[in-house]
């Protein structure tokens, strides 16, 4: 009997511990691998921007080709594991929103005022199929311009902001 | 990298939020593309320091979010020499960085998740000088293209180079719009138009228009409608004259001859006169037989008739008016339909790339359907509501201006609650109705998703989703009960109460001896007609409002222009030879981002191409110019001696040939199909095309033969079986030039040998572009041109290309490895 192939052979994971990601005079990320390639230029991508995002971080090189995955952020040296977050942290950019002082408008517009963890903002939406909810309360929403925001569980916003979306989705 | 003077952040983020005052609805002072904005006085101070004299500042634009990820504002300014970047978080007061023009190297915007970045390259290292969310992404677009145009000037004779390298990502063609132009507010998914700029009144006089042909059925119709109004208004007034001229008076002696103890026979009624009526009134009493005061018993029954016929005509009138406006309204809708689907046909293929096929569907069905309704119904409705109204009044301010005063004063409270609960249900309702739309959205995934559920075992999980929704309709349902059980009984008591006011009041005057009872009962059965009419007319704005957003969604499509249209002079040209020549042709669909950017190459008549390049390259942009789907910016496309767009469109398209990938089969049978590209073509030409196309042999062994119906509710054929109709569809045609694009890609091995040789056929003699992934369908060509980046890149034969080495036998390596593991 032939063994079922594994599908996990075609991962290339990254040895965590053993790279070092720094940055270069261009503000470019630069990824030192344990074979001695470096690779410059260097674009992390999230495979999880919703639902895990410190794990499973891809690096992709300038040509688009990917370097390897990295499984979790944290088996990474503190040096790297800062750079990669603070890259992220620009790339990624989806405030959690608090609470909400009002949503108005009409016909399929709203205007949204929020507070939020990054501070106090104002959006527009032009549908509310650009509200998702996804389970245990967990809700994601893209405004007109394709801003970003979650609340991380409507069930524990407070009774006028939990109303106030009520009516939305 | 978190801010350690957030605290401090907040109240100066508080003032300087891009969103000063009670935004809604704001028309300007936000403006989202404005690149030269009013800078703040302490930072124009500090910029001045850096100024040499008359240095000037061109650009300033400010951001929404800081480096620490926080919702605040940094600046740029840009003048002739210099950027300079303000930066607010880090350090207090303001962080200032400077860049003289000269040492820019590079500019590049970085699109991410939720923000843009503006980094500037110089030649040692890059500084990223702006963050903002998405809401401006375009102004920031717009500031990068005048840094590039005052960093060119600054730079001499190097900067007439195009900026090609530098990333400039923008809207992408075919995105719609998502913000309003004219006020900056989002547009709504479904409209695709803003709904606050629409200028209802114009709107609604341009449709108007529509019915002007039609005056002379919609004013008779409105005048019967008046008459109907009015005629019917007239009953509370007859039953006032039968109260108080017959009823009152002959119940009085009635009951004075009984307290007499009188026997009937000897009672004494009043007779009532009825002017040059009386003959007729008293005939009508005496057939009912002889009896004490037969006239007033003949006026009784004469009110009644008048009342009854009333009744009978305002019935009739109204069903010949409405048969009368629906011809009005049904003519409208043609008329519209009609020329909104003609428009259609008429625009670019730019316009439908904008927007989305449902929404323009939806355009012709039901927002003209809406517009119908607005003018048979909606309009008039209005006019006799209003002007019931106002007759109402008159007639009760005649008879007892007090009384009528109080029956009035209900209505303001009617109003209010009127627009108040109508507020309410429609906020409940939008929300019951999403409800509604999230199990349908799951029932119409599941369903036709059933086996997937099945096989995966996932049926209760799909169980659970559905009772949540149900349980939220419950809850909607729920809230729409409560409203609907508390708005009948406000609604009923604020009625009851108006008559429990003309009840007191006018008991109070019958007292006085000031009114009549009549009188009264005349107040209140006017009373109870004010509550249809106030209802129309407090919904009046809605109803304009909504009529003005489907004229304006309508009219749309009717004030486009085509964008690729006839020059007047434009020449028919009808025996294309085939020699085509591009002289630098450049185009862009958006403006930003160059699609082609200088294309040159010639085509003699009966030459075969195969372009040949990655997707994105602008292989099928170069073939929407041939066919003149779009015309280039720049350079141009000569066609036998003749600029492309100095040819009638019509004709050009005539002479070319279209194969696409996925071809496109209407709704109808086999042989129509392949006859659309030749109307009247006969049964004889329709077989030899099926023949050449190698299409004949299936369709034969098909139960209908050529009479089988295709297309969304036809018989399914398969991907290799519409391309081979689609090519015979080409062959019928016998174009000049023929446009392959991927014909063989989406079809299997053997599929593909008898398309091939069926194309074979079909290329002969003719003007060939083909393209094509899979490059072994190039075989044929007699030239390839290597498209790279929107320019040539190489260009020649097949054997060519491989001794030369570059892009093309790079390609041509890659598959033949692949090629080897096909044939395995």
């Amino acid at each position: 009997m032939q063994e079922a192939i594994k599908v996990t052979d075609d991962l290339k994971f990254l040895d965590a511990d053993t790279i070092s990601i720094q940055r270069n005079a261009f503000g470019e990320l630069v990824i030192q691998l344990p074979d001695g390639n470096t690779h410059s230029k260097v674009e992390p991508i999230r495979s999880f921007p919703v639902s895990e995002t410190t794990r499973y971080i891809v690096l992709i090189d300038s040509e688009g080709v990917e370097i390897g995955i990295i499984e979790d952020m944290r088996n990474l040296t503190v040096k790297s594991r800062e750079i990669l977050a603070e890259e992220l942290q620009k790339r990624y950019f989806m405030p959690k929103i608090t609470k909400i002082n009002s949503i108005e408008g009409q016909y399929g517009v709203t205007h949204w005022n929020v507070e939020t963890s990054q501070g106090d903002v104002e959006f527009g939406m032009r549908t509310r199929y650009d509200i998702v909810t996804l389970e245990n309360g967990r809700v994601l929403i893209k405004d007109a311009d394709g801003n970003r925001f979650e609340i991380e569980n409507y069930e524990k916003l407070d009774p006028k902001s939990y109303a106030l979306l009520q009516t939305q989705i | 990298m978190h801010d350690p003077m957030s605290g401090r952040g907040r109240s100066s983020r508080m003032r300087m939020g891009s969103y000063g005052g009670k935004p809604r609805f704001k028309k300007n002072g936000n403006d989202p593309l404005n690149t030269k904005e009013e800078v703040p006085e302490l930072l124009q101070k500090q910029a001045d320091e850096l100024l040499d004299s008359g240095e000037e500042i061109k650009v300033a634009v400010s951001t929404d979010l800081r480096f620490d990820s926080t919702y605040g504002k940094d600046w740029i300014l840009i003048t002739e020499k210099r950027i300079i970047v303000f930066n607010q978080n880090t350090v207090i007061g303001h962080n200032l960085k400077e860049v003289s023009l000269d040492s820019i190297e590079d500019i590049e915007i970085l699109e991410m998740y939720g923000n843009n970045i503006l980094k500037i390259i110089t030649s040692d290292n890059a500084i990223e000088v702006a963050r903002y969310s998405k809401k401006y992404t375009q102004k920031f677009n717009l500031a990068v293209s005048e840094l590039d145009k005052l960093s060119q000037n600054g730079s001499g004779p190097d900067g007439n180079k195009k900026n090609g390298g530098r990333r400039r990502p923008g809207a992408r063609p075919g995105a719609d719009k998502t913000r309003c132009d004219k006020c900056g507010q989002p547009i709504p998914s479904w409209s695709g138009i803003c709904v606050n700029c629409v200028q209802n009144r114009k709107l609604i006089f341009r449709l108007l228009k529509y019915s002007f042909p039609y005056l002379h059925v919609i004013i008779p119709a409105l005048l019967l409608m008046l008459v109907i109004r009015f005629v019917t208004l007239y009953t509370p007034i007859l039953s006032q004259q039968l109260i108080d001229h017959i009823i009152t008076p002959v119940a009085n002696a009635i009951s004075i001859s009984k307290e007499q103890s009188l026997p009937k026979e000897t009672w004494v009624l009043p007779e009532t006169t009825w002017g040059p009526l009386q003959g007729a009134v008293d005939m009508l009493g005496n057939w009912f037989g002889p009896m004490p005061a037969g006239g007033s018993f003949g006026h009784l029954i004469g009110i009644i008739i008048l009342m009854g016929s009333i009744h009978v005509f305002s019935l009739v009138t109204s069903s010949v008016r409405g048969y009368m406006m629906a011809w009005v309204g049904q003519n409208v809708t043609r008329r519209l339909q009609n020329e909104a689907y003609e428009h259609l046909n008429a625009l670019s293929i730019d316009f439908y790339q904008e927007r989305d096929t449902g929404n323009l569907m939806s355009r012709i069905t039901s927002d003209v359907s809406r517009l119908r309704d607005f003018i048979s119904n909606g309009l008039q409705d209005i006019i006799g509501d209003s002007l019931t109204l106002i007759y109402m009044c008159i007639i009760m301010f005649s008879y007892n201006w007090r009384l009528a005063f109080w029956t009035l004063i209900p209505i303001p409270c009617l109003i209010f609650f009127t627009i108040f609960f109508g507020k309410k249900m429609s906020k409940v309702y939008s929300v019951l109705w999403k409800r509604y739309a999230n199990i349908s959205t799951i029932l119409s995934s599941t369903i036709p998703g059933v086996r997937v559920v099945k096989a995966f075992a996932r049926e209760r999980y799909e169980i659970s989703r559905f009772s949540d929704m149900t349980h939220q309709v419950f809850h909607g349902e729920m809230n729409a009960a409560k409203l609907g059980t508390l708005y009948r009984p406000i609604m009923e008591f604020i009625t009851y109460s108006g008559s429990i006011i003309i009840w007191l009041v006018g008991g109070w005057q019958i007292f006085q001896g000031d009114i009549t009872l009549g009188v009264l009962f005349m107040f209140q059965s006017y009373m109870m007609r004010f509550f249809g009419p106030v209802r129309t007319l407090c919904q009046m704005n809605e109803r304009f409002i909504r009529a003005g957003t489907s004229a304006e969604r309508v009219f749309d499509i009717l004030d486009t222009p085509p964008s690729v249209a006839d020059k007047q002079d434009a020449v028919a040209l009808p025996n294309i030879k085939g020699d085509i020549e591009f002289r630098d042709v450049h185009f862009s669909y958006d403006n930003e981002k160059d699609a082609l950017n200088g294309i040159s190459f010639e085509v003699d008549a009966g030459e075969m191409i195969g372009l040949v390049g990655h997707s994105g390259a602008g292989k099928s942009t170069l073939i929407n110019l041939i066919t003149r789907f779009y015309d280039p910016n720049q350079g141009s496309i000569i066609i036998d001696g003749h600029d492309s767009q100095d040819i009638r469109i019509k004709a050009l398209r005539q002479q070319v040939g279209v194969v696409l990938q996925d071809p496109f089969l209407f709704e109808g049978t086999i042989a129509e199909n392949i006859g659309y590209s030749k109307p009247g073509a006969s049964r004889f030409e329709i077989i030899a095309a099926a023949k050449a196309a190698n299409a004949h042999d299936f369709i034969v062994k098909l139960p209908d033969g050529y009479d089988t119906m295709v297309g969304e509710r036809g018989a399914r054929v398969s991907g290799g079986e519409r391309q081979r109709i689609s090519i015979a569809r080409a062959i019928l045609k016998n174009p000049r030039i023929l446009i392959l694009d991927e014909a063989t890609s989406s079809v299997d091995t053997e599929t593909e040998s008898k398309i091939q040789e069926a194309l074979e056929r079909l290329v002969q003699g003719r003007t060939v572009f083909a393209i094509a992934h899979r490059l072994s369908t190039l075989k044929y060509a007699d030239r390839l041109v290597v498209l790279k980046e929107g320019e040539v890149d190489e260009i020649g034969t097949h054997e060519e290309l491989i001794t030369q080495g570059g892009t093309y036998a790079g390609l041509c390596e890659k598959q033949t490895e692949l090629s080897k593991i096909r044939a395995w």
